[in-house]
């Protein structure tokens, strides 16, 4: 009797206690985030990634996570500006020769490490012989092997001489972290604690690594491009999206990537978040595609591809899956740059278009509907990775092309198994993959008929001998007006042949909290990172120590 | 035993294409094949699969658990220090801590809690207390964990700032006293404590309330009431203590769960424990730390088998003389 009574009473309190905490009024100052602040430094920037960055040291680790966090504390000899010219990191000038076979960089003077150690040629000479020593466990050395001859005929020049002229070298020194020789000099760098304790000679240094939970960097008041305005980068470590978004939204985040859902729906329902949380949208240097298996029938030959094209509405493809956040392209370059095409345009949506070709390579339908040629469907297997975008994608195609009556099956497979047991063994039909390149147009690795080996990216089977032609060519034009006609004759090959179809290239979506000034808007070609030493936090709009949870 | 748990683990492991050099930076087409082929040979991933076998075996009878394939070469269980005197912790030394403490906090609240309904149930049987705490147990079963926890981190941590969302630890942790920074720790763990707690209640509930409703209808119960004893005395001391043995058997063979950590659940709150590091090893193909976990995991079923009997026997001295198995 009496534990009855114990237990009702405790329900009821707790029943009610409920009720009482989730009726409280909600009291929420309004902040007026828009308005003219002062550029003044201090303050923090917390952002979020999925995963830990593994290594510090570039050039050893592979992941974007590392890559991120080391852009912020090293610097290379060039760099790239917001309308995605070179422009001068640590070398203030550079020189090539009448041969095209030697550049010279001139270092800027005075530069210094975060310790406070010279900078000079030395260090530029020591990396390049560290990324190109075999024992370095990198797999990006194979530019850098091109270089016959590297100099320091002074403290400050660093003289590189090719073989014979490449091309895409001055892309090739932005992205190559020079190292500091006075520490790693006796180092192992496949195994030096400087990986989880660099010093750089850039805009942050490392503050604190807390493993497994987030990387924060200070700024480094000897930073040879100056000291930023914002004093601590907070990367917090969140693998799932949601708990990232939550984040956000409860204001513990101040930047984050976000997807279409969260653009498009969340966002413009939400006036709260309107409120405090800006949106910005890029184009990223990447694209997605379906890609045939060369090999194999029918997709060796042309009019069957060209017939697929024609089929599959790539309009519908962005509205679908990426609610309109990106753009059809005619070539495997970042519209708006000089690398694309002008005068290319996509293949246009014509199913009835594609039944003639397909006519033309000799399918007929059958009383089913479905496409037939010697007694046997037109049948295949889109494969593609653990990635939601692409999996939509393939969903949206496999409508389309069931319409005209191919028949079309979806599989999707984890990374490291599809990669091994299917791309390199080239045991597949068709992919929806996507690639995200550098800034300089070469594409030989990819495109060239002397790629195809295992393991090697022309894993289509692509063949084509004026395209190799092109490629090859491409690699040696130093002179930017002859190598974009190339290049240009190169995507229209590309468009003809159609050994991939062109499905998008998505915009990079971002939210920034409103306390974040600086960010340029609309986004630069570069996007808006590209200055984010300049963005700055106002007095008045920063957060105190311990609020954020 | 080991040793037939770790050949079939090692070889189960080999039996998925890929290795270590196949992530997703190995789609680059800056990256070449030459220096993924070195790292295959650098770390014997070209050798027959007997051959990497028996070269692990003669460092693991040695305790030496190796390091990882990843890119920052950790070393799997313990930390080392280089002649500079820097220390690189060990993978799991930095993931075990957490896990277990989220474990055992999970195991005495579910262990708790579920004594307390079970014995409400059992002696309350049929009466609307009893269904409901049934009815309680079941949802908390059948909810999806992730689901609860992402609406739950909204309405503490979003609608109303009660508790923190994710991680553990705040911002501003260093600046916090010894006890300051204890309960920000516990503040952080409220939330994936409770889920990851709540699908293990109904099991040990209904298990209490099952042996509870066997006992009490027990001859000795009878006599125990007959005898005047208060009906507190008779529930929680006579009648509770038979029904528990069970659990201790339960408790034995939970002790290998004990290391290992739900990875949705660690992903959607940020923390970096075992379930994280096993499930990011699987998909980078990290050999050395899938081996390190299966073997510690292994060795611990074992030694949880062999507590749980010992412990059976020490609780129940009917096993002890022999007239019970």
């Amino acid at each position: 009797m009496k534990k009855n009574c114990l237990f009702s009473n405790f329900i009821a309190i707790f029943i009610s206690s409920i009720f009482i905490i989730s009726c409280s009024k909600d009291t929420t100052e309004v902040i007026d985030y828009n308005g003219k602040f002062k550029h003044i430094s201090g303050g923090n920037l917390i952002n979020a990634m999925a995963g830990e960055p593994s290594n510090l040291i570039a050039m050893i680790a592979g992941d974007s996570a590392s890559s991120a966090i080391a852009g912020n504390i090293f610097n290379s000899l060039l760099k790239y500006d917001e309308n995605l010219n070179y422009a001068p990191d640590l070398a203030e000038s550079w020189q090539i020769s009448n041969d095209q076979k030697t550049i010279s960089f001139k270092l800027k003077k005075g530069l210094q490490w975060a310790d406070g150690k010279p900078l000079t040629s030395a260090d530029v000479l020591f990396t390049w012989k560290l990324i190109t020593n075999p024992n370095t466990r990198t797999p990006y050395a194979s530019d850098y092997q091109l270089v016959k001859k590297a100099s320091t005929p002074d403290s400050l020049t660093f003289k590189v001489t090719y073989e014979s002229s490449y091309a895409p070298a001055l892309d090739t020194w932005t992205s190559l972290h020079i190292l500091p020789k006075h520490i790693l000099k006796d180092e192992d760098i496949n195994n030096t604690f400087f990986s989880r304790n660099p010093t750089g000679s850039s805009f942050y240094k490392l503050d604190e690594w807390i493993s497994g939970q987030q990387v924060t960097l200070k700024a480094n008041d000897k930073s040879v491009l100056g000291v930023p305005l914002i004093n601590k980068l907070i990367s917090r470590i969140i693998p799932d999206t949601s708990s990232q978004f939550l984040e956000l939204t409860a204001d513990n985040l101040d930047v984050m990537n976000i997807n279409p859902i969260q653009y498009q729906r969340v966002f413009p329902a939400r006036k709260d978040l309107r409120q405090k949380i800006a949106l910005y949208k890029e184009l990223g240097n990447g694209y997605t595609y379906l890609g045939f298996n060369l090999k194999k029938t029918p997709f060796n030959d042309i009019r069957v591809r060209q017939a697929l094209n024609y089929a599959i509405d790539k309009d519908e493809v962005i509205k679908g899956v990426l609610l309109g956040l990106g753009e059809p392209i005619s070539s495997p370059y970042k519209p708006g740059t000089r690398w694309n095409n002008p005068n290319l345009s996509p293949y246009p949506y014509k199913p009835s278009k594609a039944l003639v070709l397909l006519q033309e390579a000799g399918f007929k339908k059958n009383d089913d509907g479905i496409l037939m040629k010697n007694g046997k469907p037109l049948k295949f297997e889109i494969i593609t990775n653990q990635n939601k975008q692409r999996e939509m994608t393939a969903v949206v195609i496999q409508k389309r092309l069931q319409e005209i009556g191919v028949e079309v099956s979806i599989r999707v497979i984890e990374w490291a198994s599809f990669v091994n047991r299917f791309i390199k063994t080239g045991d597949f039909d068709v992919v929806v993959l996507g690639w995200s390149l550098s800034l300089d147009p070469d594409q030989y690795n990819i495109w060239h008929s002397s790629q195809q080996g295992p393991g090697q990216f022309n894993f289509l089977g692509y063949s084509n001998k004026n395209v190799d032609k092109l490629l090859e060519l491409g690699r040696k034009e130093l002179n930017v007006s002859k190598r974009e006609k190339i290049y240009h004759e190169f995507s229209k090959y590309l468009l003809e042949d159609s050994p991939i179809i062109y499905l998008y290239a998505g915009y990079g979506l971002s939210a920034v909290h409103k306390r974040v000034k600086g960010i340029k808007n609309p986004a630069p070609p570069a996007g808006i990172y590209h200055n984010n030493y300049d963005w700055f936090v106002p007095k008045s709009l920063r957060r105190s120590e311990i609020s954020a949870r | 035993m080991l040793i037939g748990i770790s050949l079939v683990s090692f070889f189960i492991m080999h039996l998925a294409p890929g290795d270590v050099t196949s992530s997703e930076a190995s789609f680059n087409p800056k990256a070449s094949e030459e220096s993924r082929q070195k790292l295959r040979e650098l770390y014997n991933l070209d050798k027959p699969v007997i051959i990497q076998y028996g070269l692990w075996v003669k460092r693991i009878v040695q305790l030496d658990f190796g390091n990882s394939f990843a890119s920052h070469q950790k070393p799997v269980l313990w930390e080392r220090t280089d002649k500079s005197g820097n220390v690189t912790k060990g993978l799991i030394q930095e993931s075990l801590p957490i896990t277990l403490m989220i474990n055992l906090l999970g195991i005495c609240i579910i262990f708790s809690i579920s004594i307390f309904l079970g014995t409400l149930s059992a002696v309350r049987q049929n009466t609307w207390v009893d269904r409901s705490i049934t009815l309680f147990v079941f949802i908390g079963f059948a909810i999806p964990g992730f689901w609860l926890a992402l609406l739950l981190m909204y309405w503490t941590g979003v609608s109303n700032q009660w508790l923190p969302i994710s991680g553990l630890h705040s911002l501003g942790y260093q600046n916090l006293s010894g006890f300051g920074q204890f309960i920000d720790l516990l503040k952080h763990l409220v939330l994936p404590v409770s889920i990851s707690s709540l699908s293990g209640l109904a099991g040990i509930s209904l298990y209490v309330r099952n042996g509870m409703l066997d006992i009490l209808h027990q001859d000795f119960i009878t006599t125990a009431r007959s005898k005047g004893l208060k009906e507190s005395k008779v529930v929680f001391i006579h009648a509770l203590k038979n029904a528990i043995l069970p659990l201790i058997t339960i408790i034995g063979l939970s002790i290998p769960g004990l290391i290992g950590g739900s990875v949705i659940a660690e992903s959607i709150f940020a923390i970096p424990g075992m379930g994280k590091l096993f499930y990011d090893s699987v998909l980078m193909r990290d050999f050395p730390v899938i081996m390190g976990i299966l073997t510690i995991g292994s060795f611990l079923t074992l030694i949880g088998n062999l507590l749980a009997d010992v412990g059976y026997a020490w609780a129940d001295p009917r096993v002890r003389k022999g007239l019970v198995k």
